[in-house]
């Protein structure tokens, strides 16, 4: 249990490559915060300068008010999960999970206990006695868990922990992390480069992009109000339909035009813009798949599109479509809304009107992609 | 039906030329195998030859018996083959751990002058070590370590340069994941538990391997072990000291207890390989393939 406080980290490599670029994060005691970000963007450098695996090219980190920059990873107080799960082979579970406690001289008989009772909250209590090349994918990964969670420490890290495991283990151990997390009561650092990990396990997230922060935020922050085009094409999947469009502003009300439709900005969002008073001009327009919808034929606030492909995802589906002058478009449809005729009748090729409402629009900066609407510090 | 015939005749002439090939490369494997092993059986049968001790035209002893080894007993046999075993053990031990250390390091840290460094030991081990034979004679006869105390001499020549024989375990170290040692390093070990209490356990094939072969070197060595003990028996080891006895005035008495000195030098190695055959194997292929 601590706070864990990075001010101007920075990694260089070679001493002209910089990984991380003046890093400045507090995390609070107990807090679940997640990094996040395409493969190269330094999540895992961050990540790895606090645990001591790597030299901090500049600035400070500090566990618990105190910096330890130059501390050994051992003396720092953390324990760490790592992605191919870093488990000794040539050790049986029970070897593995008590090596930290033996190294630490501790009596076996309290070195036993601790060990089994990690073993049950993990539920690997009967492969204690087995090597982990005996394990499947989702029980070394509780190994590894186990490991980490004997150290009793001050921080726990996790470095992409289910990025090895099929799609199917990986919600489940999700939802096993975000009990372990309850139950441990502990902060974690927690780096992946999946944004439903992300939102899901985060208290907040913090996403970068080539060493820089983008933003950092609760998962409903980055989802609703993302700082910039990056965040906002990131975080949800299907990634946010994006539009070079036009912001008019009509008798005190605006409207943009994308692809010769004409949609006012209504609800928040055009209050926003109203509050903001910003300038009508050139605007990159966003908008969620899931906020997209079927439009009646030939309304003025419609987009005529053609079907290119219709991915069946069971409770919706996804409609990747191409407009007219070629820009791509993704919808997403619950199938539960939708009549069995137009279910059947989504083939490829077939003309089709969408729309979507203004409150749901997010308007970005045509020249440098930031988003008009949050103040950027 | 034509065609299965055709196709029939081709598999049965396929079948044929397989047989024919096959029988002729082990025919040939047969007969290097023979040449390889004959000058083996002969010196083990001439060892236990005891109607005369020069050498004879014929194979087959005519009289067996244990003769020409309790021979060797009375002669300066027992103080060659204690020094080589001395060196050989000595040698083994701290080669190993050198060579370990060095792998390991050169593995895992990352320091300034780390790849300069490799490259010059690459460089290094180009040259003959013949070459430095003259210079370290002369420092270890300073040193008082020649003829009669040569054994710690070539402790030190066989060592000196042990580092530079890294490659092969460098290698295996390199194909075990990096991220065990970060393991170790978060769970508290030091960099010397992490190589003893993890990576060396895994690598046992190379342990092994760098064991024999640390072994084998001072074992089978004539050319410093001569050229160091310089004539005086009790400074010698077994190949020099066999050696001896194969001058023109020594060989026609010694020829039989040479074959049987050759015998015993070969048993411990011989014995030693069989058992750590499957190690060994691993261990040469193991820089290549990950074990």
């Amino acid at each position: 249990m601590a706070s864990v406080k990075l001010t101007n980290v920075k990694k260089v490599y070679d001493k002209d490559v910089v990984a991380v670029h003046d890093f400045n994060l507090d995390i609070k005691d107990k807090e679940f915060i997640v990094f996040v970000g395409p493969s190269g963007c330094g999540k895992s450098t961050t990540l790895r300068m606090v645990a001591g695996l790597e030299d901090i090219s500049g600035g400070t980190v500090e566990i618990d008010g105190e910096v330890v920059n130059d501390l050994q990873p051992k003396d720092r107080g953390i324990a760490m999960v790592f992605q191919n799960y870093a488990l000794y082979p040539h050790m049986s579970v029970y070897d593995n999970i008590a090596f930290s406690l033996r190294l630490q001289k501790m009596p076996e008989d309290e070195i036993y206990e601790k060990v089994t009772r990690a073993a049950e909250i993990l539920g690997i209590t009967e492969y204690l006695m087995r090597k982990p090349r005996a394990l499947s994918g989702g029980q070394r990964q509780r190994v590894a868990i186990g490991r980490a969670m004997v150290r009793e420490s001050k921080v726990f890290l996790m470095d992409e922990p289910l990025s090895n495991l099929d799609a199917k283990l990986r919600n489940q151990m999700r939802a096993e992390i975000i009990l372990l997390r309850q139950r441990l009561q502990t902060t974690f650092i927690y780096v992946t480069h999946d944004q439903t990990e992300a939102m899901t396990l985060g208290d907040r997230i913090v996403i970068m992009k080539d060493g820089y922060i983008m933003q950092v935020g609760t998962p409903t922050e980055v989802f609703e109000m993302p700082k910039n085009l990056f965040v906002a094409e990131f975080i949800g999947a299907p990634k946010m339909n994006i539009m070079g469009t036009e912001l008019l502003k009509e008798n005190g009300e605006y409207y943009v035009t994308p692809f010769g439709a004409k949609i006012k900005v209504d609800g928040i969002k055009g209050a926003m813009l109203k509050e903001k008073n910003i300038a009508a001009g050139k605007i990159t327009l966003g908008v969620r798949p899931e906020h997209m919808v079927l439009a009646e034929e030939g309304a003025a606030n419609a987009i005529p599109v053609t079907l290119e492909v219709n991915e069946m995802m069971g409770s919706e589906l996804h409609l990747h479509v191409l407009t007219e002058d070629g820009t791509k478009l993704i919808l997403r449809i619950p199938t539960i809304d939708l009549d069995a005729t137009l279910r059947t009748e989504m083939t490829n090729g077939k003309k089709l009107w969408v729309t979507f409402a203004g409150k749901v629009m997010h308007f970005f900066d045509a020249e440098n992609e930031t988003n008009v609407l949050v103040d950027q510090d | 039906m034509s065609t299965n015939n055709a196709s029939m005749k081709k598999h049965m002439g396929l079948k044929a030329s397989r047989v024919v090939s096959n029988t002729v490369i082990y025919v040939i494997l047969i007969a290097m195998s023979v040449i390889w092993l004959i000058p083996f059986v002969c010196i083990v049968l001439q060892s236990f030859r005891v109607e005369n001790t020069w050498q004879v035209g014929y194979i087959l002893p005519k009289q067996w018996g244990w003769d020409n080894y309790a021979a060797l007993l009375k002669t300066d046999f027992k103080v060659w083959y204690l020094n080589t075993f001395i060196m050989a053990l000595v040698v083994s031990v701290l080669q190993t751990m050198i060579v370990l250390c060095m792998s390991y390091t050169l593995s895992r840290f990352r320091f300034k002058l780390r790849q300069p460094l490799m490259k010059l030991m690459l460089v290094l081990g180009m040259f003959p070590g013949m070459l430095t034979m003259i210079i370290l004679y002369r420092v270890l006869k300073d040193l008082g370590m020649t003829q009669a105390n040569a054994v710690p001499g070539l402790i030190l020549v066989y060592i000196a340069s042990s580092g530079m024989g890294y490659y092969v375990s460098k290698g295996f170290f390199d194909t075990i994941s990096k991220s065990l040692d970060e393991a170790a390093r978060v769970d508290g070990a030091t960099r010397l538990q992490i190589l003893f209490k993890i990576i060396l356990p895994l690598s046992k094939p190379i342990v092994i391997y760098t064991i024999l072969t640390a072994f084998m070197g001072p074992w089978g060595d004539f050319v410093f072990a001569r050229y160091i003990s310089f004539g005086t028996s009790a400074g010698m080891n077994v190949a020099v000291g066999l050696n001896g006895w194969l001058s023109l005035d020594q060989i026609d008495q010694r020829y039989t207890m040479f074959c049987a000195g050759g015998v015993i030098v070969a048993i411990p190695v011989a014995v030693l390989f069989m058992c750590l055959q499957k190690y060994y194997v691993e261990g040469v292929t193991g820089g290549a393939v990950k074990g």
